[in-house]
């Protein structure tokens, strides 16, 4: 099958665009309807099985699958929410107000039940709406936030001594921050990151994106980002869109070396890891803009369990989380194409030896290297980055 | 084993009873009607327990005065070893047991009144049981009058707990013994409640095979020893030709081939050794035999299933199997199966449906996990029968899947009975019918989820036709000249549907009538038969 990559496709961004294609859309639906031929309508695939990697591209793109939804009487709910949404997003975009997906879900709860018309359509839980929202964003190929529909900022906290955001407002004013004006606090970053640009005061020499936030924390009180030119990102878990974005705009915009510090453990590698690098299956379509494929894995290796004198431990494998994850890290040692390609191959083999070992050592375990000195954690990091000692 | 728990001791002795009483009825070839009170009297003599008053009385024949002590204050009076035919005995304890916990929980053994037609008047009396003698002991005996014929009432009372729904529960088994005894009017009372009459659907009298000598497959060692000590003076050849079935002078040869000393033959079985019998044991477990008959299974069979499986509630639709009788692990089984669907049933969509268990017609109501029935039910993928089915689980619904094992020889799991050893064969041989029996249900089912298709299709063109067309239309600002061509292309598209459906439901339909044609002659061809029976009998 042709490997497509929306890279290669002019992506719509402007809200005008966006308004035309999803007039067109309709357009299309109704000269269907008059000819009395069933309207179809057509979505990318967002799934692994319709997911391709190319090791110069660097991030998951999708194949050619379609999930198509053609108009028969099974599907016209579908197509009728579909519609509905549509003008609701429509109209946001033109007036320029933007929601979350929980607020959409109770704004098209409260039209169904204010409108008798609508009774039909009412949605029973918010994943029913998500659904539709989602297809929308897949079949127009536009990011829900280019739909303003936003996400939480969740993570993303970070810190730098030399880093200047500049934000371009709603209106076309300009707002500029020093994130060594903000004191203890960090910045967080937006989900929608084209209206953001990066300078630095200095020249940047690294970027830690570190899993847990707590840690990024401790790493900046203790001095890490006075005594080096560095930027300290808390991913917190699961790396949200905002965290994705923001990662990529930095390897875009001022192209520093970027780490991942994070636990040894099958979640971390396939999960965390893998979305922040080259994005995930569900996103196919907003990978380009949401994975920074230039970022490497810094820690916890299984060989720093050794070297360092590490505690690790095993899985319990009677939890149904720990269960889960370790399926579906063996489950991606076979079908993910990024752990296929050669080029992630150290990656795959830390994976296998986590599936095999069914050992686990969390990244705060570098704190048991020498309790007493604060900045040993730092100290070990640096090391690494300086020997090489990442994949 | 039965009185294990306050729950087990009222169940267990009621269903000896009941046995009893069924039993009885079948031997005397009279139609059973069986009144039953059970209630709650006061706090038991034990913690956590209540003092239980269980009466059962029967149209039967009747105890003579001198068999009551027998029957209720003896154990293993009646032994139905090696009769080789499908009876009831699920406990193996006898109605005995039950005196036995009464008499140990309240001081009082069976009460019992009993009158045969012969008799003039009725015997009362109480029943207790010397243990130590293992012998009845009347005591408080009388004569009555009774306003009956003939029949048998016994009155219990003793420590236990009354548990009315659920696995265990006493509905449960009244509603079990109702569907596999289509013959029985039972009538039952349950503590204040009105009595409830369950008329019989059958007036036909239970045809009990006539038992056949057991077959050397089906022996445990231990049986094979203590069935030749009947046989005393009488030569080998002789016990194992009369001895069993399937056993001629062919095999004899064949025995001879695998190492029986020819001699042995000759001799009388009491003067053979123990090492010599297990010798003679070995040997004819090799042997190659005819399976053994069928002849003496008993089937409840598809019209009386039909008729009985109504007495559960009121039934939306149902579907019974019988199988033929076949051989399984050696030994003659015949499996039945009915699935209704209840109206009232208190099981949501997503409730296991309920499973009735029934071994020689006898309800099992305990350590239902690893019996081969439960086994055989959770392997079926029921979803393609139309019901709703977790992953490796029974189905779920307001449904009641009730399945019979009948055999002379039913091969248990534990002491207490209660579960059917899960053999491959047996499993082979349950799924086969349960199979059958969903193929059947699928029938009413898929014609009720074409019905439901074709209505929600109606449904959703008149709902979803308008917002769809004027959100298109809001979106795209086209004329209205536009939007109601567009409403009469979407009804003709819409209406293709509805068409489709409205052929699919006529399809199955069609398919459902055939099947209820299929048992209709199926019915036909039975009365045909029982007719001409009854011409050749006259």
């Amino acid at each position: 099958m042709a490997e497509k990559t929306v890279e290669k496709k002019k992506r719509l961004t402007s809200g005008s665009d966006i308004t035309n294609l999803a007039k067109q859309t309709c357009l299309n639906m109704l000269s269907d309807l008059e000819k009395a031929r069933r309207p179809v309508l057509e979505a990318t695939k967002c799934s692994l099985d319709n997911s391709f990697y190319n090791p110069k591209v660097g991030y998951l793109t999708p194949g050619d699958k379609k999930v198509r939804s053609e108009l028969n009487v099974s599907s016209v709910q579908k197509m009728s929410r579909s519609v509905f949404f549509m003008e609701i997003l429509l109209r946001n975009i033109e007036v320029g107000a933007v929601n979350t997906k929980r607020e959409l879900y109770y704004m098209a709860k409260g039209m169904c039940k204010k409108d008798a018309l609508y009774k039909p359509l009412d949605f029973e839980d918010q994943a029913e709406s998500d659904e539709i929202v989602d297809f929308i964003g897949e079949m127009l190929e536009v990011y829900r936030e280019d739909l303003n529909c936003y996400a939480n900022d969740r993570g993303g906290q970070t810190y730098s001594q030399h880093l200047v955001v500049e934000e371009t407002m709603p209106n076309g004013e300009k707002a500029t921050i020093d994130l060594s004006a903000l004191g203890t606090s960090p910045f967080q970053p937006k989900n929608r990151p084209q209206n953001l640009k990066l300078k630095a005061k200095k020249k940047i020499e690294f970027c830690m994106v570190v899993e847990s936030e707590g840690t990024a924390n401790t790493l900046v009180a203790n001095g890490f980002t006075k005594r080096y030119n560095n930027i300290v990102i808390g991913s917190g878990g699961v790396p949200s869109n905002a965290v994705r974005s923001w990662c990529k705009l930095i390897q875009k915009e001022l192209d520093v070396p970027m780490f991942f510090f994070g636990d040894l453990d099958a979640y971390t590698i396939q999960n965390i890891y893998r979305t922040l690098k080259a994005g995930s299956a569900a996103s196919l379509i907003r990978n380009s803009d949401y994975s920074a494929p230039d970022i490497h894995f810094l820690g916890v290796l299984p060989e720093d369990i050794k070297k360092y004198d590490l505690n690790d431990y095993p899985v319990k494998e009677k939890d149904p989380g720990e269960a889960r994850s370790l399926k579906k890290a063996a489950d991606a040692l076979k079908n993910d194409p990024f752990f296929a390609d050669k080029k992630n191959k150290k990656l795959a083999d830390i994976l296998r030896w986590l599936v095999k070992e069914k050992r686990r050592c969390e990244q705060q375990a570098y704190f048991s290297v020498d309790p007493r000195d604060p900045t040993m954690i730092e100290k070990i990091l640096v090391e690494k980055i300086r020997k090489g000692n990442y994949v | 084993m039965g009185f294990s728990s306050g729950t087990k001791a009222v169940l267990t002795t009621l269903k000896e009873a009941v046995d009893n009483s069924l039993d009885a009825c079948e031997d005397a070839e009279i139609l059973p009607e069986i009144q039953i009170e059970i209630e709650k009297i006061s706090t038991g003599s034990q913690k956590n327990m209540d003092q239980i008053r269980v009466k059962v009385v029967d149209n039967g024949p009747g105890l003579s005065a001198e068999d009551v002590p027998h029957v209720y204050g003896e154990y293993l009076a009646s032994s139905k070893f090696g009769r080789g035919r499908c009876s009831r005995g699920q406990q193996g304890i006898g109605i005995s047991a039950a005196t036995t916990w009464a008499q140990i929980t309240n001081a009082h053994g069976a009460r019992v009144i009993t009158k045969t037609a012969k008799m003039k008047q009725a015997f009362k009396c109480e029943i207790e049981v010397d243990i130590k003698k293992n012998v009845g002991v009347i005591k408080e005996k009388s004569n009555i009058n009774w306003d009956r014929e003939h029949g048998v009432s016994c009155e219990f009372i003793f420590d236990g707990r009354l548990q009315l729904n659920g696995d265990a529960g006493i509905l449960t088994y009244l509603q079990g013994t109702s569907l596999v005894n289509p013959h029985l009017k039972l009538i039952y009372k349950i503590n204040d409640d009105e009595p409830v009459t369950l008329e019989r659907v059958s007036d036909e009298l239970i045809q009990i095979p006539e038992p056949v000598a057991p077959h050397p497959h089906t022996m445990k060692l231990g049986e094979f020893l203590a069935h030749g000590t009947l046989f005393g003076k009488a030569t080998l050849a002789t016990f194992l030709k009369t001895g069993f079935s399937r056993v001629n002078e062919a095999t004899f040869a064949d025995l001879s081939k695998l190492g029986l000393k020819k001699a042995w033959l000759k001799e009388p079985v009491s003067s053979l050794s123990q090492t010599e019998m297990k010798a003679v044991f070995a040997a004819i477990q090799e042997a190659k035999l005819m399976a053994p008959s069928t002849r003496s299974v008993l089937s409840i069979g598809e019209d009386a299933l039909s008729k009985s499986i109504r007495r559960l509630g009121e039934v939306d639709f149902f579907s019974v199997l019988s199988r033929k009788p076949t051989i399984c692990d050696a030994k003659p089984v015949a499996v039945e199966v009915a699935i209704a669907r209840l109206k009232n049933s208190k099981n949501e969509f997503d409730d296991p449906v309920e499973v009735l268990r029934f071994a020689n017609r006898v309800p099992l109501q305990f350590d239902k996990g690893a019996c081969a029935i439960l086994k055989s039910i959770e392997s079926i993928n029921w979803k393609s029968y139309g019901l709703n089915q977790p992953k490796r689980s029974i189905p779920t619904g307001p449904y009641v899947i009730a399945v019979s094992v009948v055999s002379p020889f039913i091969k248990f799991k534990n002491a207490s009975k209660e579960t059917i050893d899960a053999s491959d064969e047996l499993v082979a041989e349950l799924r086969l019918a349960l199979m059958q029996a969903g193929q059947r249900l699928a029938r009413f089912v898929n014609k009720e989820k074409r019905e439901f298709d074709l209505e929600k299709k109606r449904s959703h063109i008149e709902q979803f036709g308008p917002i769809l067309i004027e959100g298109i239309g809001r979106i795209t600002g086209a004329p209205r000249t536009r939007l109601d061509k567009a409403s009469d292309g979407l009804l003709k598209i819409l209406g293709r549907d509805e068409a489709a459906a409205e052929d699919a439901l006529a399809h199955a339909t069609t398919k459902q009538k055939e099947m209820v044609k299929k048992l209709d002659q199926y019915d036909e061809e039975e009365f045909d038969r029982s007719e001409e029976d009854s011409e050749e009998g006259a």
